[in-house]
């Protein structure tokens, strides 16, 4: 080349042999956070993963995704209180991403369409395992035992499969064609189902330990609680887990002029409100919790799902917060009322809660029929030996039952569950716990993994928008056999996944990638090592931070180099 | 041909190959010396991005002129000259005048920063401008003389401190207004000026594709924050520019034969305080003086009019105000 005799020249792009790296004192890298909707699933359930493959437009890999931890996904999306919305970060912004929706979009494809498992059903090369009671917990332990190459022997006492699924909730929550649906694709997998097979009637628990390596009992809580109201009980009393299992098999409900409720779980909801539609005039609802609400004490509140609660408040069930039933009025034996007191749970001596009546807010209610529906504890048959005097199995938290080696449990037999998602997540991780066990691996950890705050985020970069409203029947419309609520359809679930933030995991916005002033920052032609879709030169990252700030999920952390 | 390069372990990308292939235009290359988080830098980045390959850029003395080319390298990947602090307009007009003769249609970008473009080199600046040359002017306006040692320059904003305006008994920084170098311009009727915020890229593309497409003089002004002159930490110089766009003190508009065409609307107005308090340069407006309340009233102020002349603010949602022109989209940006 001439040589300039005046001025200098240089040849262009020759700044790359100068590493600017060498300035850095802290280095971005990519961190992948716990989403805060994975991390409160108890099925663990990666909501956030199968919104991302949804997204890219494979419905039908989302939803394999999705079955890798939920065997059951149109059925939970129907009956969970969705743990994953509570949690959502969404919530700080606007309103949390209608997950159940989507789950229920994909469940419902899965139905329509057919789609198979991703499960290899002729692999059956691991040692039997038997699971005892084919409710949520029961089927999902049968479920990923199957994926994981276990022979499965399911035995039940009822004829059909599905539990409290198919015994306790009502069609208008959960179509039944929905769950034979799912639980009929479930059974397919190889399972050695044997219905009207009762533990301590027609096999013992010592006959089935011989045959197994492994057993996972799923029985769930079937015997209702003792209840009195100082030794005193109407000749009448019928529980209330009886009573819906009774109106949805044999299709009859008693119809007094009233009636008071005694509880605040789904089955003293479920049952106000078939009974309300069957007819009776005055339902009510007495419990010890709070209502729902934007200021309630989450830990204060009936243990259902919010949106149920609305509903039946819609239909005129009347809920008494905060009061117990003090006494009975009877005639002879007959009830015509009860006496009401205000009551709450407060910390009492030694950290535990009591409940404190307040004297002085005593009212009557004139009812004709009183129904407990306040829990139900194990029905000890064929298992006296493992439960000895206790209302339910204790067990670490992956299921293991002390001094019962072969032993695990899981579901509502539990006492500490209480959810069909946390049995499903109980039968997941007791199935890879004992799949752990059998080959020498190690056990699944049960801890909740930490997941990124709100904070992290950057949401400068996302816009607000309206969360997806499932439609619903009419309050004239609803009877007894219709479900009440509906899904999305495609485009709707479309928008509602274009609102997640991705918390915590690459977003492939093009973010870093173009506010990077060093040019250190390099799209991937394939996606990278760590699933982004960028890498960093730390030959010229200076270190700077502003990919990590800028990134709207979270997903670049600052580390000292 | 290279193949690309295959999921593995990080270690295994060729990244200088992967360099190559990256999808977009590389103007301004890596291994400059801009500070960490040099708004400026990535100005420049985004500009000749959008604007390359067909492009002669001039340069006044500046920090980008400093940290681009110390000798014997260079960043760019265009052909580029400096000469001067005040004739960036002016060396631009005659490589134009000499690509016309030879009846090339290479588009002529001159640069300069503030100092370079409200002060030194001014008068070429409208010489340029009032001779009709087919150049498009950008200037990345950081608010001060960076590259000496922040000095105050017309740009810089009212009570900012700087080493020249340093808050005192007598007043609390800068004691005059920035200069409004956009009305300036505007009167000169060029076909199209513009200003423009490092915060939203899409819009510098945007409207730097618009401006190279113009035959004729175009000017863009593009605030580009300075982590070392603004007293801010390098990671939040974009936090900073966004935030100076969404409290009103730096309106993103558009002029055209001089008359205002369009404006980045604030969806969501953030009162000034949002933006002061994260700078260094104006520390001293948080202190017990009485006279610190009332330059932030002042600032506000300020920023209150531009929403007014400029008609800034917002009518519920826009996908183009400043709450929705930066919002990002699973893989990628879509312009």
């Amino acid at each position: 080349m001439k040589q300039l005799s005046r001025g200098a020249f240089a040849l262009p792009g020759t700044s790359l042999d100068f590493k600017t790296g060498t300035w850095r004192n802290e280095m971005p890298v990519h961190t992948h956070w716990g989403a805060p909707c994975h991390v409160a699933c108890p099925a663990g359930e990666d909501a956030q993963a199968y919104i991302a493959k949804m997204m890219e437009g494979h419905p039908k890999q989302a939803w394999e995704i999705l079955v890798q931890a939920n065997p059951l996904p149109a059925t939970t999306a129907r009956v969970c209180p969705h743990f994953c919305e509570q949690a959502c970060n969404r919530k700080h912004m606007d309103q949390p991403i209608a997950i159940h929706l989507i789950e229920r979009y994909l469940g419902d494809e899965a139905i329509k369409n057919n789609w198979a498992y991703p499960v290899d059903v002729s692999k059956e090369d691991g040692d039997p395992v038997c699971v005892v009671g084919a409710g949520p917990a029961g089927l999902s332990a049968a479920y990923h035992l199957r994926r994981l190459g276990h022979p499965v022997t399911l035995i039940d006492s009822l004829p059909e499969a599905g539990g409290l699924l198919r015994t306790a909730i009502p069609v208008t929550r959960l179509p039944r064609d929905v769950l034979d649906a799912e639980v009929g694709r479930l059974l397919k997998l190889g399972i050695d189902f044997k219905p009207r097979t009762a533990l301590g009637r027609d096999v013992s628990l010592e006959q089935l330990m011989g045959e197994h390596a492994y057993l996972f009992l799923a029985p769930g809580a079937a015997k209702s609680r003792h209840w009195s109201v100082d030794g005193a009980v109407p000749s009448d009393l019928r529980e209330g887990l009886g009573l819906l299992k009774e109106w949805l098999v044999v299709g009859d409900i008693p119809k007094p002029k009233s009636v008071a409720i005694h509880g605040g779980g789904n089955t003293a909801v479920d049952l106000a409100r078939v009974m309300k539609r069957a007819g009776v005039a005055d339902v009510h609802v007495i419990t010890a919790s709070g209502l729902p609400g934007p200021d309630a004490d989450p830990k204060d509140v009936l243990n259902v799902v919010p949106r149920e609660f609305e509903q039946a408040v819609e239909e005129g069930i009347v809920f008494h917060a905060h009061r117990t039933i003090q006494r009975l009025l009877m005639r002879g034996s007959k009830l015509v009322g009860l006496e009401m007191v205000h009551l709450k749970k407060l910390p009492g001596a030694g950290g535990r809660s009591s409940r404190v009546a307040f004297e002085g807010t005593e009212t009557v209610l004139h009812v004709e029929m009183v129904v407990p529906a306040i829990g139900e504890v194990v029905e000890p048959q064929g298992f006296e030996n493992l439960l000895g005097h206790a209302d339910y199995f204790k067990a670490d938290p992956i299921g293991q039952i002390a001094g019962s080696d072969r032993v695990l449990v899981g579901g509502d037999a539990r006492g500490d569950r209480g959810t069909v998602t946390a049995a499903i997540g109980d039968g997941r991780l007791a199935a890879l716990a004992i799949h752990a066990k059998l080959t020498g691996k190690e056990l699944p950890d049960p801890k909740r993994r930490p997941f990124i705050d709100y904070d992290k985020l950057n949401v400068n970069y996302f816009e607000p928008a309206k969360r997806a409203v499932e439609p619903m029947l009419a309050l004239e419309q609803r009877n007894d056999s219709d479900e009440i609520e509906g899904g999305l359809n495609y485009a709707q679930v479309t928008h509602e996944i274009g609102r997640c933030f991705s918390c915590g995991n690459c977003l492939a916005c093009d973010n870093c990638w173009t506010l990077c002033p060093d040019n250190a920052v390099i799209k991937t032609v394939e996606r990278a090592a760590d699933g982004s879709h960028y890498v960093f030169d730390y030959e010229y990252c200076k270190g700077c931070g502003l990919c990590a700030h800028e990134c709207p999920c979270g997903y670049i952390g600052m580390v000292s180099d | 041909m290279q193949s690309a390069p295959k999921e593995g372990v990080a270690g295994q990308h060729n990244m200088e190959e992967l360099r190559k292939l990256q999808p977009r235009y590389r103007g301004l290359e890596a291994g400059h010396r801009a500070c960490q988080g040099c708004g400026e830098a990535l100005a420049a980045r985004l500009v000749t991005e959008a604007a390359g390959p067909d492009v002669i850029l001039t340069n006044a003395t500046g920090c980008l002129e400093v940290f681009t080319t110390p000798w014997p390298q260079s960043a760019w990947r265009l052909p580029w000259i400096h000469s001067l602090f005040e004739n960036s307009a002016a060396v631009a007009s005659g490589v134009e005048a000499a690509l016309k003769a030879q009846g090339r249609s290479t588009k002529v970008i001159a640069q300069g920063g503030d100092g370079g473009t409200f002060d030194i080199g001014f008068q070429a600046l409208s010489g340029m401008l009032e001779r009709q040359h087919n150049i498009l002017y950008v200037c990345y306006d950081n608010e001060a003389y960076m590259n000496t040692g922040i000095q105050r320059s017309g740009s810089t904003p009212h009570a900012a401190m700087t080493t020249t305006s340093p808050p005192g008994k007598e007043r609390m920084g800068k004691r005059h207004m920035k200069k409004d170098l956009l009305s300036i311009i505007a009167a000169h009727h060029i076909p199209y000026a513009a200003s423009a915020s490092v915060a939203y890229p899409a819009d510098i593309r945007r409207k730097v594709r618009r401006a190279v497409s113009i035959e004729g003089p175009t000017f863009l002004l593009i605030h580009s924050p300075c982590p070392l002159g603004w007293g801010i930490e390098s990671d939040v110089s974009i936090e900073v520019a966004r935030l100076a766009v969404q409290t009103g003190l730096f309106p993103v508009i558009e002029l055209e034969r001089g008359e205002l065409t369009g404006v980045m609307p604030i969806r969501n107005p953030r009162p000034v305080t949002d933006y002061l308090k994260l700078q260094n340069r104006f520390k001293h407006l948080f202190t017990d003086d009485p006279r610190a309340r009332k330059e932030r009233e002042h600032v506000q102020a300020l920023a209150d009019h531009n929403i007014e002349i400029y008609q800034l603010r917002g009518e519920g949602v826009d996908a183009l105000d400043t709450d929705g022109a930066d919002t990002v989209r699973r893989g990628g940006v879509v312009d």
